[in-house]
């Protein structure tokens, strides 16, 4: 038996593939399939939702190039952020991020992702999108016809299949500078249900921007998370009826 | 229809009891009161006691500040007589302090609530004065005039970066943005030169 230690490979980050130095070898397989079927998280926070529907269905039917919607964070690709995000609407969406599984693209649809469009005065919502997860595509428009919303898809899977949409590395690589414009929106005290810092670690994409002056600051502000307390009933029968 | 003028003569002999209510009519279905702060509640009971107004669609609030007051508009629509009427009251905007009509309309709950929490009017009898939408604001009332809402902007968020290297190859190729979103926005200008240019 080969001693597979013995080989000249040279692997970037060695625990990133289980330790399989042939897994490169199918990376380019993987890739083609993976940019082949992919799902929609539609994150519809503003106006850009409108034109979803008919890009999904019969008309530009973007189930024809292998996309198609889905009702959970947990089992979708594609975070699709359809215009304006508020400052409470982007807690939420970073809290959505976290919960997708590796690998996940973002695609920030109409111009107020890419810079707050027409609210870029408001002091309501974020101004720019990939200041607090790394966005794979801007489709710019106010708001994208569902042609440009395909073509925007195909460039994604045009992406995935080279290789090229990694910003979700980037999230963990660059955590303590994502984690930074949170916390300057959200204040110090911000913090998510999901260990970002332990799941770069899982990936093998802990690197040495994921912590800084953030995540020190995040340390000391974190709180144990505890479960919900369940709560059943709307409260009392005379409040009900008042 | 031929007496199509009859529920504004009827709203009129109503208004002739309220002492000090200066009545513009702005349209045939549109009437405009102007009244003291402390004659409105009397004003907002008698209209929906005895002239069907029952419907309060909204209170909006308009900041004055040279004045150094807060117009509160309250719009109520008859269903019996077709007509809107706006109420109008103008309270000092130093306490911002006035009277919640949540007993004659309910619906006031929530209106004052929303006002409360853009404005900073206090309204003494309200149900609930809590944050409503911006529950998770804690600078000033944001409607208020002296809130720089741009100066905000510019202290919490960064611009988009209009110039960026990718773009030079397609000006090159007679492409690109044809005026900048910071050139503009004329009110930035100055700023731009000064913090994140480049």
């Amino acid at each position: 038996m080969t001693d597979t230690e013995q080989f000249p490979v040279r692997v970037e980050q060695p625990d990133r593939n289980g330790g399989n130095i042939f897994s490169r070898v199918f990376d380019e397989l993987t890739a083609f399939c993976r940019s082949r079927s992919l799902f929609i998280l539609h994150y519809c926070t503003g106006c850009g939702a409108i034109e979803l529907p008919p890009a999904m269905t019969s008309r530009f039917d973007m189930e024809r190039l292998g996309i198609s919607p889905m009702v959970s964070p947990r089992q979708a690709d594609i975070l699709l952020i359809t215009g304006y995000v508020s400052v409470k609407t982007l807690k939420r969406v970073m809290l959505t991020y976290e919960q997708m599984g590796s690998p996940k693209y973002v695609i920030g649809i109409c111009s107020c992702t890419v810079n707050g469009g027409m609210y870029w005065q408001s002091y309501a919502t974020a101004k720019k999108l990939n200041d607090y997860m790394p966005v794979d595509l801007y489709i710019a428009g106010c708001m994208p016809r569902p042609e440009a919303v395909i073509t925007g898809l195909r460039q994604l899977m045009d992406k995935i299949a080279a290789g090229e949409a990694n910003g979700w590395e980037d999230y963990y690589r660059r955590y303590d500078y994502y984690l930074g414009h949170q916390q300057r929106l959200f204040g110090e005290t911000w913090q998510t249900p999901t260990d970002v810092i332990a799941e770069a670690r899982h990936y093998g994409l802990f690197g040495p921007e994921t912590l800084g002056d953030h995540t020190r600051l995040l340390e000391q502000h974190q709180a144990p998370l505890e479960a919900l307390e369940m709560q059943l009933g709307l409260g009392a029968p005379d409040e009900v009826k008042a | 229809m031929n007496d199509a003028h009859l529920p504004v003569e009827r709203l009129s002999i109503i208004l002739g009891e309220v002492k000090e209510v200066r009545v513009t009519q702005k349209g045939p279905r549109r009437t405009r009161l102007d009244v003291a702060a402390d004659a409105l509640p009397a004003l907002l009971e008698l209209l929906k006691g005895r002239a069907g107004f029952v419907h309060l669609s909204a209170i909006s609030c308009v900041d004055w500040p040279d004045d150094a007051q807060f117009e509160l508009v309250y719009h109520l629509w008859s269903y019996e007589l077709n007509l809107l009427v706006s109420a109008h009251t103008r309270i000092d905007r130093d306490p911002g302090v006035y009277v919640s009509v949540y007993d004659i309309y309910h619906p006031a709950g929530f209106f004052e609530r929303d006002i409360h929490e853009m404005y900073g009017v206090f309204f003494e009898g309200a149900p609930d004065m809590e944050k409503f939408i911006l529950t998770e604001w804690d600078g000033p009332p944001p409607m208020r005039k002296e809130f720089d809402s741009e100066g905000w902007v510019n202290d919490h968020f960064d611009w988009q970066d209009y110039r960026p290297d990718w773009l030079l190859e397609l000006e090159a190729q007679g492409g690109g943005v044809m005026i900048p979103p910071d050139e503009q926005r004329f009110s930035r200008r100055g700023i731009e030169d000064n913090d994140d240019a480049g």
